[in-house]
């Protein structure tokens, strides 16, 4: 009698108990493992955030210091440099140094150049891509094995291996001798846009390789039952793969073409070895120190220290990675969740 | 005229894929075909067209035997990939199981350690890092020196695992003290971490619950075995990118190489080196493969 007044049993509460005490009741008729098991799992739940939190702020950190150390430097007068008190936050602020790089890389012209290329070429590239994976993913056909085996040769080879002879056959362009029977000469497209959009356009550009893959592993997970409802109600392959498999695809579209951009934004080794002027700013970044020697520092009067040098560098990398890094804050949704949907891990 | 519908969606599918093999033929197989040739010729560029001479393997042997730097470089080149590849994917696994929990902020996290996808592969980053080296006060390796010197020793030794080993104390003195080139190259294995973890079924987690498992069995029987695949892609990935990155040594050895004009030799360097890390991947892949778990057979 005097145990039950103690501890309530279940039925007695019946609904009315708080979670507290229903705990307790549950505990009761618990094993000892069970216990400390539960014991265990609780700590564990308070102190783990803890830890978390000082794993992810440190390295957030160690990833956002050449961000801050950018904004830092390209902000402040280059006598700052060697002040030993200024770490961070810089003494003088200027605004001289972003001014003299938009100069230098003759910012607004560039841009838009690069934009241009690289949207023009990523989006033919992720039309072409896609067609040739949703080839590879749908249809049987002799030596498809083989033809795959040649996608994942391009992921493979570096473009190191092939830029030489490719820069011949754009040096000496020609249609297997056509051009040569009509015009008398093979035409020259070096230096000319056309060395980045036709591979785009042939679905061998800039990671290639990589796109189709994608996208083959993307339409192979789709319901064959789509096509199958088309296909019954008289559409034929192309018209099926407009209609029905590629607004399905939409999202994985935009992930691919996002990245596209990325790349040949950052592409600064294939675009060098076709163009003899710094028409993008991958290459204007490249060459950014040699820039600033030719139109800022080539007065004798000019002093400037390799370490005073730095605000400029830094200046143009902000100016370089700006455009970029707008993009990933409003579009980053479709950077980190695209990738899940995109099917590269199915 | 009726073509079978086998037969004509073959021929669908051969369409699909014509403008690739177009473009792969002119723009991939025959310069590939071109630099292997070349690799066993004497080219000389000249206003009309590169000059050929027939080399044999001349330009081999003057690679491994004469180049004063195309060996070491390679050895070097081998070394750091094999000892960083595993550091990265051990690395971007933890960060991902991290990553995948439910916390608040985290959407902040994820994108803040995808950043480095963003700007690691262009030019700035190589920048940023000569800058912060000539920057004196602000060296990215003396910030992660402050790791290193005396927290994570005293960590070390307060668990009790400092000088067990010397192997495992240099692996993690390698891992402190490159946490900044570490952290920016593993952006992309994250994202496929991340993918994988989130692929995992509800069921199994919740089976591991009513067992009992703690957080650590947890990992180990179940995260462990449905990322291995995963494992092993970002692996091969891992791979591919540090050996056909424009910025590791043997890279900038062969266009060095190219920019002297000798572009036979160039071209006998870079098919010896593509070579040795087809065969590197197919090792790994042999190894690895025995130890992942398909859900699928």
């Amino acid at each position: 009698m005097e145990q039950t007044a103690a501890v309530k049993t279940e039925k007695e509460i019946g609904n009315g108990m708080s979670r507290k005490e229903a705990q307790k009741i549950r505990e009761q008729h618990m094993a000892k493992e069970e216990l400390v098991y539960l014991r265990r799992k609780r700590m564990a739940e308070k102190v783990w955030p803890f830890f978390r939190f000082l794993i992810l702020f440190g390295l957030c950190f160690v990833i956002l210091y050449p961000l801050i150390f950018m904004i830092s430097s390209a902000f402040r007068d280059p006598a700052d440099m060697s002040d030993p008190t200024v770490m961070w936050i810089p003494r003088h602020l200027s605004i001289q140094p972003i001014k003299d790089v938009l100069k230098v890389m003759n910012y607004g012209p560039t841009v838009l150049n690069t934009l241009l290329l690289n949207i023009g070429c990523s989006l033919v590239q992720v039309i072409t891509c896609a067609l040739t994976g949703y080839g590879f993913a749908r249809f049987k056909f002799k030596g498809k094995n083989l033809l795959f085996g040649i996608v994942i040769m391009m992921i493979l080879v570096p473009s190191q291996i092939i830029l030489i002879p490719q820069y011949m056959q754009f040096r000496y362009f020609d249609i297997f001798g056509l051009i040569k029977l009509i015009t008398g000469d093979t035409l020259t497209l070096t230096d000319t846009p056309w060395t980045m959009y036709l591979p785009a356009l042939t679905a061998n550009g800039i990671r290639a390789g990589l796109m189709i893959l994608i996208f083959r592993q993307f339409f192979r997970g789709l319901p064959k039952e789509l096509e199958d409802a088309a296909y019954l109600d008289g559409c034929g392959p192309l018209r099926t793969f407009l209609q029905i498999m590629a607004p399905n695809a939409r999202s994985s579209f935009l992930t691919v073409f996002l990245f596209s951009v990325v790349w040949y934004w950052n592409d600064y080794y294939v675009s060098s070895s076709f163009f003899t002027n710094n028409e993008t700013i991958a290459m204007m970044v490249k060459n950014l120190n040699t820039q600033l020697n030719l139109f800022l520092f080539n007065d004798a009067t000019v002093q400037v220290s390799v370490r005073e040098k730095i605000v400029w560098l830094e200046a143009g990398c902000l100016l370089s990675i700006t455009p970029i890094l707008v993009m990933y804050v409003f579009l980053q949704k479709y950077f980190t969740e695209g990738i899940e949907r995109s099917g590269l891990v199915a | 005229m009726k073509i079978p519908y086998e037969r004509r969606k073959s021929l669908y599918g051969y369409g699909f894929i014509a403008i690739w093999l177009v473009g792969t033929i002119k723009w991939f197989l025959i310069p590939l075909i071109t630099s292997l040739i070349y690799s066993f010729q004497n080219v000389t560029p000249e206003t009309g067209g590169p000059v050929a001479t027939w080399a044999g393997i001349s330009n081999y042997k003057y690679a491994f035997m004469s180049d004063p730097n195309y060996r070491e470089l390679l050895v070097q080149v081998l070394k750091e990939t094999f000892e960083t590849a595993p550091l990265i994917i051990v690395f971007s696994l933890f960060i991902a199981v991290i990553l995948n929990q439910k916390f608040r902020g985290r959407t902040f996290a994820r994108a803040v350690f995808f950043l480095p996808v963003i700007i690691a592969t262009g030019p700035v980053y190589n920048i940023i890092n000569g800058d912060l080296k000539t920057g004196g006060n602000s060296d990215a390796s003396q910030f992660s020196t402050m790791f290193k010197t005396d927290l994570v020793k005293e960590l070390l030794t307060f668990l009790g695992i400092y000088g067990i080993s010397e192997d495992l104390t240099a692996q993690i003195e390698t891992l402190t003290t490159n946490v900044f080139s570490l952290v920016w190259s593993s952006g992309i294995q994250i994202l496929i971490f991340l993918a994988a973890l989130q692929n995992i079924p509800p069921s199994a987690k919740e089976a591991a619950q009513m067992e009992g498992a703690t957080a650590w069995e947890y990992f180990w029987k179940i995260i462990l075995p449905y990322v291995s695949p995963m494992i092993l892609a970002n692996l091969i990935f891992t791979i591919i990118d540090s050996f056909t990155s424009p910025t590791n040594a043997v890279m900038a050895r062969v266009l060095e190489v190219q920019n002297d004009w000798q572009y036979g030799l160039a071209a006998a360097m870079a098919w010896t080196y593509f070579a040795i890390v087809l065969a590197a991947i197919g090792l790994v892949t042999m190894i690895i493969n025995h130890f992942v778990y398909y859900e699928v057979e």
